[in-house]
């Protein structure tokens, strides 16, 4: 298998003749790009329109109903604006799930990728072994959101689990975290940051990325460790950072398996552990009100849509990337 | 490889260095896989003592409830286990060649409504999957891909039509750490933009495909919801829908057999993993990016 | 051009011709759900293949099948297609299906979903086979009314439960203290509790202030129900009360610190106090004691709720449905008749989903039980059968939102975020205008 670029002859031949041909960026150049474009992107287009297009619309339409999933959608009645009305003038526990998700986000997501960064970079290096390592880090994030580690996590942090032993041995009285309302939520973001697999294995696939040569010559002009990392492993990540912290935060707002599994999908104690997303799904699936369950999900899209929005807009700031295309 | 691992290592504090994050490294680990040494250990725990003894070690070792799960049920978990690895090897092939194409018109073809489907993509990624599954389940329905003699269509076909816009978004981020340079000097060599996908783009992709192909395979084999709605037949069963069958909370519940399932579901991905992360490592050889 | 280029485009295009019709198609599916689909006028040994739904374990399949397979024994012409899945994701996967008008023929339901399935039509109206084709002659009255939502028969009962007590009799001899009985008030019930934790150092009851089948006896003995048509049955001062009893039982240790009753205010037998060893007893289903016992090496006892037994009443802990917009109800609706009406299958099935619905067949049945905790609920159960009550309606839409806010306002009461007065005046609030 080809290594790298380089050893192409085509690529290494063209390098050789020059510049003859770099007016073929003319509008012939640019139509037949175009073509190509969407050439490429007809599987995803295909799969837009077919799988998840009209779904889409289709819960956007049932946002405005009284749709409960078991009477005919045929049969549904329009509300208009009564679902969103609902969400922001009479209904409590929308509130109380918008607050959980929000403290969740902010407080687990850059803990979770500042671990993950600092664990990529301890096991960035090759050394022998250091595959198990990476798998046993990863171990965590493979288990998913099980029952078994619904079991696994409430034997950990309730009164006599094993975190208050370990407190006991520095004579801290423990709390019963995973049971107690004020707590919970805390066991939840715990929860998330131990399984930080994910992001790791971005950093370290990030980071096999950044030329070593950079590193030489930063290391010949007298850099120091540190002055590395800032100089050139920051900025040659960032296209990386920038998506795993974009799709971390989606992630995060979204959070759904861990708070269904640990709260027996009740969101509980009092609703301590109510992600937006929980709630959405008791609405849709246990009351039976996927209309309004529906309209919590596009008010989710446009909220999560703005963070995303303005995340894009800063990141040509202080997002490199190789391309030169910084729109 | 491993010039700048060499770099690094023949600095003269490379050893002491080494022993101070190989201590930093098996400390955090040992917190890290406390809770599933504690899943192994319950693995091996009876019916009785699970409820009772919360420590890490099962007071008396009941190794029978590996034997036990595995024959739990009138399919052996070994048709789970052929069942899910089916799936979840179908969806990297799907998803890595999917993606793939579509990240690469993202990242570097230009073309009307670039922008505009790009934010459609990431727009995808944004609502919650619960308010899809009904439409979804209405639409796939209609498409006459539900209850057919192969069940795992609606699970497949999406997986190859590059829904999951995670990927399509992870790889456009790969890509644009790619240098355009290349690309210029492929064009002036005669390529097309096919010719620059297939000679520059594909090989220089591999941590991109290998991360992809990790993160397809592991959330493939853990999802619950949607395997859940469209696999009604306990031989087609996967392994997370094979999984909750132990636990039925309002009756019986076998929690020692579950256990020692979900220990041994680990490995496959495990393994995966490990095999899969020695191609992140190898990667690519960087020295022939900058030329 | 690329010679890929048109044939993408054309696939691409068939694409989006199928999503522009898939729409109205959608919105015009499962429209189609009639009434008349009983399919009576079909030979009756036309070959039938019925699809079957339920939730359980691996034990109750197995029983299942073997009493489907009895039936099959019988008519040779029917099939039968199973899906079986545990509770988690049964309720979501049922009303999936239901949303793509794929209701099996033949499915399960409990109290807690009867209503919202029959008040939206998911249910066949068996009321013209009953005394024909579905025999309920046997049953305890109460039973088949049970089964009732709006005057319709939508679900025959697959098994008869009610509450019962389970205390841990091991720990109560061994401290040479009494067990509860039937027949103890609720006052005699909580100074017991607390003598027990005084001695033992466990705490004598699960505080079941969050549990709704708890508080369904307590507000019945007041001579009030949890639902009286479509309202709530009991006003914010009962609640209160309720509350207020059981703040009193914890102000004298007789119950656990509030993080321990919240681990067992989950429905998991797995965790329940009683077995996990931090309260003397539990609050459950009386037919659910064997399977308790599986999480034990202690020996358990049983004993109806505290107060007047009249509180309790002869529950179905499941029902039977058949879709309205099957075509072969007539088939389904005899595949039920054998599972509750035939002594074959009744004995196959034991007391899985609980005690037999007809009384004849479970008289007959108890005589074969040899497992001793089976044997113990049964003879709870049948004691208590001649003291219960009248078994109230079928709980209304809504009920499970009842269900989860009782949790909520108990668990308030009990970590000292709300008075009983507040907490039960706001789930009033919530609750109400949920029903219907």
């Amino acid at each position: 298998m080809a290594l790298t670029t380089a050893e192409q002859p085509s690529v290494r031949a063209s390098r050789a003749t020059g510049t003859p041909a770099k007016r073929r960026g003319s509008r012939r150049g640019r139509r037949s790009e175009a073509v190509a474009g969407y050439v490429f992107l007809s599987p995803w287009l295909l799969g837009l329109m077919a799988v998840t297009a009209v779904p889409m619309l289709l819960s956007l339409y049932i946002s405005f109903t009284n749709y409960d999933i078991l009477s005919p959608l045929s049969e549904v009645e329009w509300v208009g604006l009564d679902n969103y009305e609902r969400m922001f003038t009479a209904d409590p526990s929308y509130w109380r799930s918008v607050t959980v998700t929000v403290s969740f986000a902010l407080i687990a997501v850059p803990l979770k990728l500042a671990v993950a960064l600092g664990v990529a970079l301890l096991l960035n290096r090759a050394w022998r072994g250091v595959g198990l390592f990476r798998g046993l880090f990863y171990l965590p994030s493979l288990i998913g959101g099980s029952v078994a580690l619904a079991i696994v996590w409430v034997s950990m942090f309730n009164r006599e689990g094993a975190f208050n032993g370990f407190l006991g041995l520095f004579g801290i009285e423990g709390k019963p975290w995973v049971n107690d309302p004020t707590w919970a939520l805390e066991t939840l973001m715990v929860l998330a940051i131990w399984q930080f697999g994910a992001p790791m294995v971005i950093f370290l696939a990030g980071l096999k990325q950044v030329p070593t040569e950079l590193y030489e010559a930063a290391s010949v002009d007298g850099a120091g460790r540190f002055r590395q990392f800032r100089s050139v492993t920051l900025p040659m990540l960032s296209p990386v950072i920038f998506f795993n912290l974009v799709l971390e935060t989606i992630n995060g707002f979204q959070g759904f398996t861990a708070a269904f599994v640990l709260s027996n999908g009740t969101g509980g104690p009092i609703d301590s552990t109510l992600m937006y997303t929980l709630n959405l799904y008791i609405k849709g699936f246990t009351d039976y009100e996927m209309g309004y369950a529906s309209a919590m999900a596009w008010v989710f899209l446009l909220a999560i849509g703005i963070i995303t929005a303005v995340f894009f807009s800063t990141g040509r700031f202080w997002v490199h990337y190789s391309d030169g295309d910084d729109r | 490889m491993g010039t700048h691992t060499l770099a690094v290592s023949r600095r003269p504090s490379g050893l002491a260095r080494g022993i101070v994050r190989m201590l930093v490294l098996i400390a955090i680990l040992g917190i890290v896989l406390y809770p599933l040494a504690w899943m192994v250990g319950t693995s091996f725990k009876s019916q009785p003592e699970i409820a009772s003894n919360t420590g890490l070690f099962p007071q008396e070792f009941t190794p029978s409830n590996y034997p036990d799960g595995w024959n739990h049920f009138d399919v052996s978990f070994a048709r789970f286990f052929l069942n899910s690895t089916m799936v979840a090897l179908l969806t990297v092939i799907g998803n890595a060649a999917s993606c793939l194409v579509a990240a690469y018109a993202f990242a570097r073809l230009r073309f009307p409504l670039r922008g505009f489907w790009f934010a459609i993509m990431i727009g995808t990624l944004l609502l919650p999957q619960h308010v899809l599954t009904v439409p979804q389940y209405i639409l796939f329905k209609q498409f006459g891909w539900v209850g057919g003699d192969w069940p795992y269509v609606p699970l497949l076909v999406p997986q190859f039509l590059a829904t999951e816009a995670f990927f399509v978004f992870l790889m456009v981020q790969f890509m644009r750490g790619i240098p355009r340079e290349l690309d210029e000097a492929a064009k002036i060599d005669g390529a097309n933009a096919f010719g620059i996908f297939r000679y520059v783009i594909l090989p220089l992709s591999r941590p991109a495909l290998v991360t992809t192909a990790i993160f397809s395979f592991i959330w493939t084999w853990n999802e619950f919801f949607r395997q859940l709605v469209y696999l009604s037949d306990l031989k087609d069963y996967t392994l997370p829908v094979a999984m909750t069958l132990f636990i039925d909370s309002s009756g019986q519940s076998s929690i020692g057999p579950m256990f020692a399932m979900s220990v041994l579901s680990l490995l496959p991905v495990f393994l995966f993993f490990v095999a899969f992360q020695r191609m992140l490592v190898e990667g690519i050889n960087t020295s022939g990016i900058k030329g | 051009m690329h010679p890929g280029t048109r044939t993408h485009r054309r696939r691409l295009l068939r694409g989006l011709a199928a999503a522009a019709i898939a729409v109205p198609l959608v919105l015009g599916a499962a429209a189609c759900g009639d009434d008349e689909g009983g399919g009576s006028t079909s030979d009756p040994n036309a070959p039938v293949r019925l699809s079957v739904f339920y939730w359980g374990s691996e034990a109750r399949a197995k029983l299942t099948e073997d009493a489907l397979n009895a039936y099959k024994a019988k008519h040779p012409n029917v099939d039968f297609e199973v899906t079986w899945q545990a509770n988690q994701g049964y309720a979501d996967k049922l009303a999936t299906l239901a949303a793509g008008g794929d209701v099996p023929d033949l499915f399960a339901l409990d109290d807690n979903m009867l209503a919202d399935f029959a008040t939206r039509n998911v249910t066949a109206d068996l009321t013209e086979y009953k005394g024909g084709k579905i025999d309920v002659s046997k049953f305890p009255p109460s039973l088949v009314e049970y089964g009732m939502v709006d005057g319709k028969l939508v679900g025959i009962s697959a098994g008869e439960n009610t509450q019962g007590l389970v205390y841990n009799k091991t720990l109560l001899t061994k401290n040479g203290l009494p067990e509860p009985t039937t027949g103890q008030t609720w006052e005699q019930h909580i100074d017991w509790a607390a003598q027990v934790a005084t001695k033992t150092k466990v705490p004598g009851t699960q505080d079941p202030s969050a549990d709704y089948k708890a508080f369904w006896v307590w507000i019945r003995q007041q001579g009030k129900d949890l639902y009286s048509g479509k309202e709530l049955g009991f006003s914010a001062d009962d609640l209160a009360k309720w509350f207020t009893l059981w703040k009193g039982a914890r102000d004298k240790g007789a119950t656990p610190t509030p993080d321990i009753i919240h681990e067992g205010n989950v429905t998991d037998i797995s965790k329940q106090l009683v077995v996990t060893g931090k309260a003397a007893t539990s609050w459950v289903w009386a037919n659910q004691m064997p399977e308790l016992k599986k999480n034990t090496k202690d020996e358990l006892g049983v004993v109806a709720y505290p107060g007047d037994p009249s509180g309790q009443w002869a529950r179905s802990s499941m029902y039977w449905s058949v879709a309205r917009s099957s075509d072969k109800k007539d088939t389904a609706v005899d595949v039920i008749n054998f599972l509750v009406n035939d002594q074959q299958a009744v004995n196959i099935l034991g007391t899985d989903r609980g005690l037999p619905s007809n009384m004849d067949l479970r008289t007959a049945f108890a005589g074969t039980v040899t497992d001793a905790n089976m044997k113990l609920s049964i003879q709870v159960e049948n004691d208590l059968a001649a003291k219960f009550g009248k078994a109230p309606q079928v709980p209304p839409k809504g009920h499970s939102t009842f269900r989860s806010e009782l949790v909520k306002a108990a668990e308030n009461v009990q970590f000292g975020r709300a008075t009983p007065e507040k907490a039960a005046a706001d789930l009033i609030a919530l609750v109400q205008p949920k029903l219907g």
